[in-house]
């Protein structure tokens, strides 16, 4: 379909020729453009970023269950007592992760696959981001997208040190790498209002999001 | 005369006032009421003779070529005077805003367009913005409630000056009206051209200015009165409808819009 | 997207006389106005941010072949393949092709009002395809039949109650419940064994991010995902307008998008989708398409409509639009209602048969006052009204009037003629101040009562008061 693409691009420098084809010059516009929009971001203030990050997650709007342990060791103390808070039983599906997978998960009973009808999946955000409440996902063999997707409770650890203040902390710090497939920016647990504005979570993705912060930030 | 605040400086401005077709043909009080306030506000009031219509019907209906030599009227009437000034935020606007952009492509037009445009004002934001004007001892013991017409509001920033000048009317009590800033459902053209629409609109704004539970309903704008107070009253409502500039001019003790008016 | 049925007329006198639907389109436009106004109140620099999103915007729309050259190197770099349609035909026909080259029938769809906009749903269902809408409104209207009626919350005029019937009749093993928490239920089982079963997923996107080739999509649902990753296939459909420069960009106007639309603070899930699945990944399709549609977007651009191609399709412009909130999303007769469907339906569907849907508007301008991205809606609705008159496609009737009108008006002496004529015959009509019916008013008195007008002019009283003051 070169002829498409040929057509579409003639019509736009018919329509609206552009001013410079200096790649360097319209690159700094945008990053001007972007320095300016920081400057009026929404208040998301408080030295203590965990702090801040715990209350927007477990705000109304977004919907998040949270609470805080000193070492990763205790996840899966977090996990059982949260399986047994919700009668949820011992099986789960654990994050392919390696970290995860050394832990000592006493009677829980992890299985490495996840199915539409799992009930506990237990994983770890890549980094969080505090003025939102969000747990950022990259998609890679240890940790594939379905995990937090499919399952009915997801319980996410996060390291308090990998949580950042701004959305623009986030993407900055990805400048220059390979992005992955999938980046999944996670802010509660699934909802919707479609049916007369009343809020049901669990639409399709997980209906209970549980976040487990490790440590403390420095 | 009226009673006001107004400083003694002298020469006077010169103010052109611009009455409006729908006060000039449906209600001139609202005309002699902006022509207290002005003289009261310490200015030399003339009302050009040769006024008829801004063009905003033409205007809107996407009719520019009729509307250029309704403006160039306009400007030909206006331009002499220090001020423009007109009981409408939706005349005041067009002329402001709009006559500017209608002229954007005639070289010899636009500039006297522009000059115009700078010296338009609409009445009750220009008594407080540019004179600094408050009534004195006006009085109205009444309750009321205030409608934000759309062009005023939005094009022209006016909010708080109807409310400054009404604030220091003696006994008067504003309440809220729920949705004070949504359209009427006026529109000009469209209330007859879409007149079902139209309806359901002012059917609500009619149900919430019933529900402020104010003896008067107030407003800036003589088109989006007339359409409001048709509509209560059809429905039997009991709310008096003035033009703000009415009861700030001490006029409030006259006919409300659509009580029998002397021949 | 299927033809409207009947005239603007006939679909407006339809939705008036719903009140269902005014209820219906109150809980969700209501709720929406409250929630926003809530968000917009706890940023204090909402609008300064408002006018740099719009400036974003209209960088990338002074520059997109650079950056739809950026995009579509990055892109292909990804693994990605990259398509071009320049009308709605030819994107539909690609994705098309691509599902049946795919060998199987199952394709599951995540919103996209582009694929409305195309004509998508019905393009696949005539190629024998078996299409499921995985967003639970546009699930709905599936079952219902029903064009979207809105852009965030497509089934806004579906009332629980006929929602419940429809799943009644729809879903396998369902509670048989008007319980909306059951219900959603129900349709989260029915729609997972679909998603399970897809041999394509096809989504649209918020964004296209030229300086990683990659998509964005937002949902609060998860059904994005889940119908991206799941097939073998994903296909993005997309207006070429959505283009941004970078993730920071992106998730900077994002901030303004979701707030106008629902007032939360960001999507449940926001995803950034770059490429198939890498080597090893354990899960994700193998093979991505993006369908990069033009649609009317340059025909925008090259006649004074550029800042149309900001628009972030918030939703926030139908919420606030007081002829939207009367007349609901189906009386527009496109897949995009409000102030916005009325500046892009003229341009999709063409000036002549769409011409009321400017005109139907008071020009009030809340709905520009709640763009996130500035559009001055009023004024390009206009400019539609100006082409109207030019092209001559408005009625007679109102041609008449006006000329009749302007005609008069420019000659004063002649308009204080006729006004010293009119005014006491038109008092005839009316009594004690007020006319109940007029012959030519019947568009006013029908519904309201209309005030009888004084027996002299302003300008004739006053001319008289100046005469008797010089006497």
């Amino acid at each position: 379909m070169n002829n498409a693409k040929a057509d579409i691009f003639a019509a736009i420098a018919k329509a609206r020729p552009a001013k410079t084809k200096d790649a360097v010059a319209i690159a700094a516009q945008a990053n001007e453009l972007a320095a300016a929009m920081r400057e009026f971001r929404p208040p998301a203030e408080g030295d203590d970023l965990v702090d801040l990050f715990m209350a927007r997650a477990s705000s109304e709007k977004v919907g998040a269950s949270i609470e805080r342990v000193d070492a990763l060791g205790a996840l899966p103390g977090a996990v059982a007592r949260y399986s047994r808070a919700n009668g949820l039983g011992t099986d789960f599906s654990l994050q392919p992760d390696a970290g995860l997978e050394r832990l000592d998960w006493g009677a829980m009973k992890p299985s490495r696959e996840i199915a539409p009808d799992t009930i506990l999946a237990v994983g770890i955000a890549r980094s969080g981001v505090a003025e939102t409440g969000t747990l950022v996902f990259h998609s890679d063999p240890e940790a594939p997208t379905l995990f937090a997707f499919l399952p009915d409770h997801h319980i996410v650890a996060i390291e308090a040190q990998k949580i950042r203040r701004w959305l623009e902390d986030y993407a900055i710090a990805e400048i220059g790498t390979v992005a992955p497939r999938n980046v999944n920016l996670v802010t509660g647990a699934s909802g919707t209002t479609d049916i007369e504005g009343v809020l049901v979570r669990g639409a399709h993705g997980p209906r209970s999001l549980h976040i487990v912060i490790i440590g403390n930030a420095c | 005369m009226l009673d006001g605040n107004a400083s003694n400086d002298q020469p006077k401005p010169r103010v052109g006032l611009f009455v409006t077709c729908l006060v000039d043909a449906m209600r001139p009080s609202i005309g002699f009421a902006a022509l207290a306030l002005l003289e009261a506000a310490g200015c030399k009031v003339d009302i050009p003779p040769r006024q008829t219509c801004c063009g905003q019907p033409a205007y809107n209906s996407g009719a520019s070529d009729a509307t250029a030599p309704l403006a160039k009227l306009v400007i030909e009437a206006f331009e002499s005077y220090d001020y423009l000034v007109t009981p409408s935020g939706s005349c005041a606007a067009m002329i402001k805003v709009h006559y500017p952009e209608l002229f954007a492509h005639d070289p010899a037009w636009l500039p006297r367009a522009q000059a115009l445009a700078a010296r338009t004002h609409e009445l009750l934001s220009f008594l407080v913005d540019i004179r600094g004007f408050r009534p004195r001892g006006v009085s109205c013991a009444s309750t009321a409630t205030y409608h934000d017409s759309c062009s005023g509001l939005r094009e022209l920033g006016i909010e708080a000056q109807p409310r400054a000048l009404l604030g220091a009317v003696e006994g008067l009590e504003m309440r809220a009206l729920e949705g004070h800033d949504a359209c009427c459902g006026f529109g000009g053209t469209f209330c007859v051209k879409y007149s079902s629409i139209s309806n359901a609109i002012v059917g609500e704004k009619a149900a919430n200015v019933t529900a402020a539970g104010a003896d008067l309903l107030l407003g800036g704008d003589l088109g989006c009165l007339m359409n409001m107070a048709g509509k209560l009253h059809r429905g039997g409502a009991s709310t008096r409808v003035y033009h703000a500039a009415e009861i700030i001019a001490g006029m409030g003790d006259g006919p409300a819009i659509g009580e029998a008016v002397k021949p | 997207m299927s033809a409207p049925t009947g005239t603007f007329d006939e679909r407006v006198a339809k939705a008036l006389a719903n009140p269902q639907l005014k209820i219906a389109m109150e809980r969700t436009t209501g709720n929406a106005r409250r929630k926003r106004a809530a968000a917009v109140e706890a940023w204090p620099h909402f609008n300064e941010a408002r006018r740099i999103a719009a400036a974003i915007k209209d960088h990338v729309i002074d520059n997109y072949e650079h950056y739809l050259e950026t995009f579509e190197r990055n892109a292909l770099a990804s693994g990605a393949k990259v398509h071009w349609a320049r009308d709605a035909q030819e994107a539909c026909d690609i994705v098309v092709h691509l599902c049946l080259a795919s060998g199987g029938k199952n394709v599951t769809r995540a919103k996209s009002m582009l694929g409305e906009e195309v004509g998508l749903p019905h393009a696949l269902e005539a190629a024998g395809l078996h299409r499921v809408e995985t967003d639970l409104a546009e699930h709905i209207i599936q079952l219902a039949g029903d064009p979207p009626s809105h852009i965030v919350w497509p089934a806004a005029h579906i009332a629980r109650e006929e929602v419940a019937e429809l799943f009644r009749r729809h879903h396998r093993d369902n509670s048989n419940s008007d319980d909306v928490p059951a219900m959603v239920a129900s349709a989260r089982r029915v729609l997972r064994e679909e998603f399970m079963a897809a041999d394509v997923g096809i989504s649209g996107a918020n964004f296209l991010v030229a300086d990683t080739g990659a998509i964005c999509t937002v949902t609060n649902e998860g059904n994005a995902e889940l119908t991206t990753t799941l097939p073998r296939i994903h296909i993005v459909t997309a207006g070429i307008e959505k283009l941004v420069p970078s993730t920071e960009h992106a998730l900077q106007l994002l901030r303004l998008l979701v707030r106008s639309a629902t007032g939360a603070d960001l999507t449940q899930y926001t995803t950034f989708h770059c490429g198939p699945k890498r080597v090893h990944d354990r899960d994700g399709p193998s093979e991505f398409h993006i369908v990069l549609v033009d649609n009317g977007r340059t025909r925008m651009l090259a006649e004074g409509q550029a800042e149309m191609l900001r628009c972030l399709r918030c939703g926030a412009c139908m919420n606030h639009c007081v002829v939207y909130r009367q007349i609901g999303g189906h009386a527009y007769g496109g897949a995009y209602p409000g102030p916005m469907g009325s500046v892009l339906t003229p341009n999709l569907l063409g000036l002549a048969a769409t011409r009321d849907l400017p005109s139907a508007c008071t020009l009030n301008g809340q709905c520009r006052s709640v763009c996130p991205v500035d559009i001055p809606l009023p004024t390009l609705l206009r400019g539609w009204r100006d082409r109207s008159w030019r092209e001559g496609l408005e009625p007679k009737k109102t041609r008449n009037f006006l000329g009749l009108w302007a005609f008069v008006a420019a000659r004063p002496a002649l308009y204080r003629l006729g006004i010293t004529f009119a005014l006491p015959i038109i008092r005839l009509f009316g009594s004690k101040g007020w006319i109940k019916r007029m012959p030519l008013a019947d568009a006013w008195t029908s519904e309201r009562d209309l005030i009888q007008p004084p027996a002299r002019s302003f300008m004739a009283q006053y001319a008289a008061m100046k005469k008797g003051a010089k006497k």
